[in-house]
């Protein structure tokens, strides 16, 4: 295996001081009375978060904590048009010798650090489960990988950067796992590397094409089916995001720097443009002050700035229908109720070689952060001896 | 005549300090290479405009030229169900006795600024054009302006505000002319108060619905009439629009909140955001560093906060979507199409549902007409309302000449 390159966080003082001076100058508007959720996070949260990040958030502790329980490493990696990235990715090997290698691919506005989770529950040996040995990439322009530099970086580069850097690492084959962006690249991987490289993907956003008219049989289908109570309220759920929810992406598919001005300069801008998600994506998730304010950190630490961040939206050019072709490999599916985007199952199965499937009673859009032992069981039942993808790794079952 | 609070802008000094203070701490992305308006304004701009505010950028300067310039009031107008609010407005009376009383209504992210190019124009007397008494109110919310302080402040209620400073104001009878929100709420006045009151309207924002296969003669004539090369034009801007510009409009209509958060703590945030429509919406318009800042200026000075503008798109968002069954109105309407403008449908369109008495087509400007193009907007009005004009004399004994 190739030698790697170390990495700790150790973000500036100066980058530290700069933040707290901004936060000592926080301003607000004021509110609607009873507004509540309504139009965005709640005056009385924003300004409590904002408290708390300037007087007693204490970031080097967090930073700590990451260094120690992630073991994580930078790498530059060449993408076809675009030179060299330097990658910044956590890799920790299971002791199970022929653990299944995977890749984790995180979203927006996720980062590397929702695989803090599930890491030691995936890499666990135990003889009754698959251990799998764990590669997770901060995707370019994101967490401490560096940013492309010009136009045209889109889902086929960020899955090249994600596949160069398994193979790499010695991964000639292996399998995923991503939801939000990960979802939309790792899908691309399987379309673009399965077979050879890519042997099975399991997402917990799973998106399917919408049956339209042009396929008649399937409309058909779509009009008369009786639904389920899950799946009136999956697509509800969707409804929601669709009227509702969708402003942020709108935006960053078509003026991402207009609105990446704000979030660079602003910390409370920023805070306010995440923790929304955080909290309307998920299914009454408990956050902590801290646990908020260390995710959003990581953003306005990043390395090349929460601007980059946004850029992928841009390059997909707001086509979410496009999601490409068919992967045929392997596919798994965690149905979580409140994902943004909850669409009937039989939709996915239609365009998809679905193999295991798993419909939940709770649970949101960050999986891997509100349910991680729920999300490495799925894993583990999928990837399992008797189990629809056991040993699609060859060599490496993950039993010892 | 009612009396009137007099009202000079006076930003006090400390949120000049806060402003400067802010400003020097200003953090930027980097850029990608080549990427020019792309992704929303450059960055080279961004910074030479933050350090212009920063250092040179004097707004007492501008201050005292617009409190100069225009002549500004306060007014507590009752609103149902939401309480007296403080409404301020500028007011220039014509020397023409009977001239037309004239509403002028901004939108977003427009201000009562919009008016300084026009307010001499439309209020000077001449035998060869009618004069008008001109009002141009800062919207509730903006400018100087109280905001709402609860939700369901909607369109009936800018209707309402605006309607009712007319009539404090001893104009019970009157015309209107309006862009953007302007359009959809001179709109609603015409269609509520409209033959008792509003006697006539004029926009530079006419905005039509299609027509659809519920009425099926007019959806034919949409399918066949080949489009004029400026209808062809008009309808790819529109297309742009939607497609490309649209994004401040889904989440100022879903989640203001959010964005008022950054707007209110970050003069930089602000300022990419408004300025970028500045320049993308106006037809090559040359502004002036100083002349975007004062803009943007307004809304960060604005009494109600920068926050609390764009509370209009979610709280009309609802209302908006029910455009194709409002009620139009009857009373005549005036339209200038400007080449740049964001919504540029057919002219049919507008004529099928409205009582459109007069159009022009214009070969330049965009979205901000009356900052834009002050002489050919006023011109437009003036053909209106002339003698000879579809809409002469109709509001009674105030016929705009001498």
């Amino acid at each position: 295996m190739s030698s790697e390159t170390p990495f700790q966080i150790d973000v500036p003082d100066e980058k530290l001081t700069t933040l707290r001076a901004k936060l000592e100058l926080a301003s607000f508007p004021n509110e609607l009375e009873d507004a509540g959720w309504k139009y965005g996070a709640p005056l009385a949260d924003m300004k409590r978060l904002t408290e708390r990040w300037k007087n007693g958030y204490d970031w080097r502790k967090y930073e700590k904590e990451i260094n120690e329980q992630l073991p994580m490493f930078t790498r530059d990696i060449d993408v076809d048009g675009f030179g060299a990235l330097n990658i910044h990715y956590v890799h920790k090997k299971s002791e199970t010798v022929d653990a299944i290698p995977l890749l984790f691919c995180h979203g927006w506005p996720g980062s590397f650090l929702e695989v803090g989770k599930i890491l030691p529950l995936l890499t666990a040996s135990a003889p009754g489960h698959p251990s799998f040995h764990v590669v997770a990439l901060s995707l370019p322009g994101f967490g401490f990988s560096e940013a492309p530099h010009k136009q045209g970086f889109a889902i086929d580069q960020y899955a090249e950067v994600a596949h160069k850097l398994m193979v790499a690492l010695g991964y000639n084959e292996y399998v995923t796992q991503g939801g939000d962006w990960g979802g939309f690249i790792t899908r691309r991987m399987a379309s673009v590397y399965g077979g050879r490289h890519h042997k099975a993907w399991h997402t917990n956003f799973p998106i399917a094409k919408t049956p339209s008219w042009r396929s008649p049989l399937s409309f058909l289908s779509f009009l008369l089916t009786p639904w389920s109570i899950e799946e009136k309220a999956g697509i509800e759920r969707t409804s929601w995001f669709h009227n509702k929810g969708r402003g942020y992406f709108s935006q960053q598919s078509t003026q991402p720097q207009t609105l990446g001005y704000g979030l660079t300069d602003s910390p409370v801008g920023l805070l306010a443009w995440i923790y929304e998600k955080l909290v309307l994506w998920t299914d009454n998730y408990n956050w902590s002050d801290d646990e908020v304010l260390t995710w959003i950190s990581l953003y306005w630490f990043s390395r090349d700035g929460p601007a980059a961040s946004l850029r992928i939206y841009f390059e997909l050019r707001g086509d979410c229908e496009d999601i490409g072709q068919n992967p045929t490999i392997p596919m798994g599916a965690s149905f979580f109720p409140k994902e943004i985007i909850v669409l009937p199952a039989a939709w996915l199965r239609k365009s998809n070689n679905v193999v295991f499937e798993s419909h939940h009673k709770t649970g949101g859009h960050f999986a891997a952060t509100e349910h991680p032992e729920v999300l490495v069981q799925d894993m583990q039942k999928m990837f399992a001896k008797g189990g629809p993808a056991f040993a699609i790794v060859p060599g490496r079952t993950g039993y010892a | 005549m009612p009396s009137e609070t007099p009202f000079q802008i006076n930003i006090p000094d400390k949120k000049l300090s806060i402003l400067r203070a802010k400003l020097e701490l200003a953090t930027f992305p980097d850029e990608l290479q080549d990427i020019g308006w792309r992704h929303g304004p450059p960055l080279a701009d961004m910074k030479r405009l933050v350090e212009r505010w920063k250092n040179g950028y004097d707004w007492r300067k501008y201050e005292k030229e617009l409190n100069q310039e225009l002549p500004m009031f306060t007014r507590d107008i009752d609103v149902d169900g939401f309480g007296a609010l403080n409404i301020h407005y500028v007011h220039k009376k014509s020397e023409t006795v009977d001239a037309i009383p004239l509403l002028f209504c901004h939108g977003w992210p427009g201000s009562f600024i919009e008016i300084r190019g026009m307010l001499s124009l439309l209020t000077a007397s001449s035998p060869k054009h009618p004069s008008f008494h001109v009002v141009a109110l800062s919207l509730p919310g903006f400018g100087f302006s109280e905001g709402a302080h609860k939700p369901g402040f909607g369109l009936d209620q800018y209707a309402e505000v605006t309607h009712k400073l007319m009539i404090a104001l001893g104009y019970n009878e009157y015309v209107t002319e309006g862009g953007d929100w302007g359009f959809l709420i001179t709109r609603r006045m015409a269609a509520k108060y409209g033959g008792k009151h509003v006697k006539a309207w004029h926009t530079n924002f006419p905005m039509a619905d299609p027509p659809t296969w519920k009425s099926p003669l007019s959806f034919l004539s949409y399918l066949l009439t080949p489009y004029s090369a400026e209808e062809k034009a008009g309808l790819e801007r529109t297309a742009w629009y939607r497609n490309k510009s649209s994004g401040y409009f889904v989440e100022q209509s879903t989640f203001p909140q959010t964005l008022a958060y950054g707007f209110t703590d970050s003069p930089v945030a602000l300022l990419g955001w408004f300025y970028e429509k500045l320049v993308i919406w106006t037809d090559d318009y040359k502004w002036t560093d100083d002349e975007a800042l004062t803009w943007i200026s307004i809304y960060w000075f604005s009494r109600a906060g920068p926050g609390a503008a764009h509370r209009i798109y979610s709280e009309v968002a609802g209302d908006f979507y029910n455009l194709g069954r409002t009620s139009y109105p009857t009373v005549p309407m005036g339209a200038s199409y400007f080449p740049q403008e964001l919504l540029l449908l057919p002219s049919a369109w507008l004529r099928r549902l409205n009582n459109v008495v007069i159009e022009s087509h214009h070969k330049s400007g965009g979205h901000f007409a009356a900052y834009e193009r002050p002489e050919e907007l006023t011109e437009d009005v003036r053909k209106m309302f002339a003698k000879g004009g579809p809409a002469f004399g109709v509001v009674p004994g105030k016929s705009g000449y001498a």
